[in-house]
């Protein structure tokens, strides 16, 4: 018959169980999968993370005058599985533990993490490219100290090729003792697509 | 302000709500109950509870990207619902169609048949996200009736 006397001794020294949200403080665990956002610095526009979105909630358009490129995501289609973060090659993208999602139906579609990246010329030839970003292009060259990763990353791939061609050039092996001929020692021209 | 609205203002009805499924997966269902039955959210601070009959309701909570199957039957139900009534699209489905956007028997998002008034994003929404939900519902619901700006 007392049992409830120690239920309520309980309920007075400890409160309520109910969390005060809305009108107060919740809590909000560290990995809890909420609003993705995405690093400017980082993001290359590869596209990977569009192919593996899962909701088709990522949206990548180039500029009209090719100057770059925009990023979306539209937090009202994401599914929050975080296949983008999975896949995403330079870690430009994360989910954040923001989880206040409720809003009016006039603000639908302004729900946006958008980001619109600029292209760099190449510091050799001038075409306009996305530089490494400078983690990766550290982790990337950590093998060949000699390579500046800092300078190199700012080259086009055409031009890092280049300078791995001259770099490499007198290491290669060559086995025959004739001379070769001029056109066996350009290679065949590109395929163009 | 006249007598008769303080009168209101002071006497404010409960919201109670009323829950569709629409082809939802149950995740948002699932999250719904929690929000409702569990002490921790208990969303029957703010007045609302459950009810079995749409005609008792006043704030809808619609989960699920509906399909073509339960189409006719949740717009049967929904103009069951007495004015002034509010429209709450729980989960990425209704919104967008999420992962089942262009489905071959996907009829949402839920705009095209429906006046939304209020969004509530996830997959699912965490009850706290859906408790945010239901309160700007209320609110949106009180100035419906007149009774806050």
């Amino acid at each position: 018959m007392a049992g409830f006397l120690k239920v309520l001794f309980r309920n007075v020294l400890e409160g309520p169980s109910t969390d005060p949200f809305p009108l107060g403080e919740t809590f909000t665990p560290d990995r809890l999968r909420g609003r993705a956002r995405i690093n400017p610095e980082l993001c290359m526009g590869c596209g990977i993370c569009r192919h593996a979105c899962t909701a088709g909630a990522i949206n990548i358009t180039p500029l009209s005058d090719g100057s770059g490129y925009t990023i979306a995501i539209w937090q009202n289609s994401c599914c929050l599985c975080a296949s983008c973060r999975h896949y995403c090659p330079t870690g430009a993208m994360s989910i954040s533990n923001d989880w206040h999602g409720a809003h009016p139906e006039k603000e639908k579609f302004s729900r946006l993490e958008q980001h619109t990246i600029k292209y760099e010329p190449c510091a050799a030839c001038g075409v306009l490219m996305r530089p490494v970003p400078a983690a990766l292009a550290r982790r990337l060259y950590s093998a060949t100290p000699e390579l500046d990763p800092e300078q190199i990353r700012h080259l086009c791939p055409q031009c890092r090729r280049q300078e791995d061609a001259k770099r490499n050039a007198g290491t290669i092996q060559v086995t025959t003792t004739e001379t070769l001929a001029a056109r066996e020692l350009t290679s065949a021209a590109p395929t163009t697509y | 302000m006249s007598l008769d609205k303080t009168l209101k203002k002071l006497s404010v009805r409960s919201p109670w709500l009323f829950r569709i499924n629409a082809g939802s997966c149950n995740g948002c269902d699932v999250e719904l109950a929690t929000t409702a039955c569990i002490p921790r959210y208990d969303v029957e601070r703010f007045g609302c509870r459950y009810c079995g009959s749409p005609r008792h309701a006043d704030v809808v909570l619609i989960t699920g990207p509906l399909t073509t199957r339960v189409r006719d039957r949740v717009l049967r139900v929904w103009h069951e619902i007495p004015e002034p009534k509010v429209t709450v699209a729980v989960g990425i489905c209704p919104i967008s169609g999420g992962v089942f956007r262009e489905g071959y028997s996907i009829e949402g998002p839920i705009a095209r048949y429906l006046p939304v008034d209020v969004n509530v994003p996830g997959c699912p929404p965490r009850p706290q996200a859906i408790l945010e939900g239901v309160v700007l519902a209320r609110s949106i619901w009180l100035k419906k009736l007149g009774l806050e700006e």
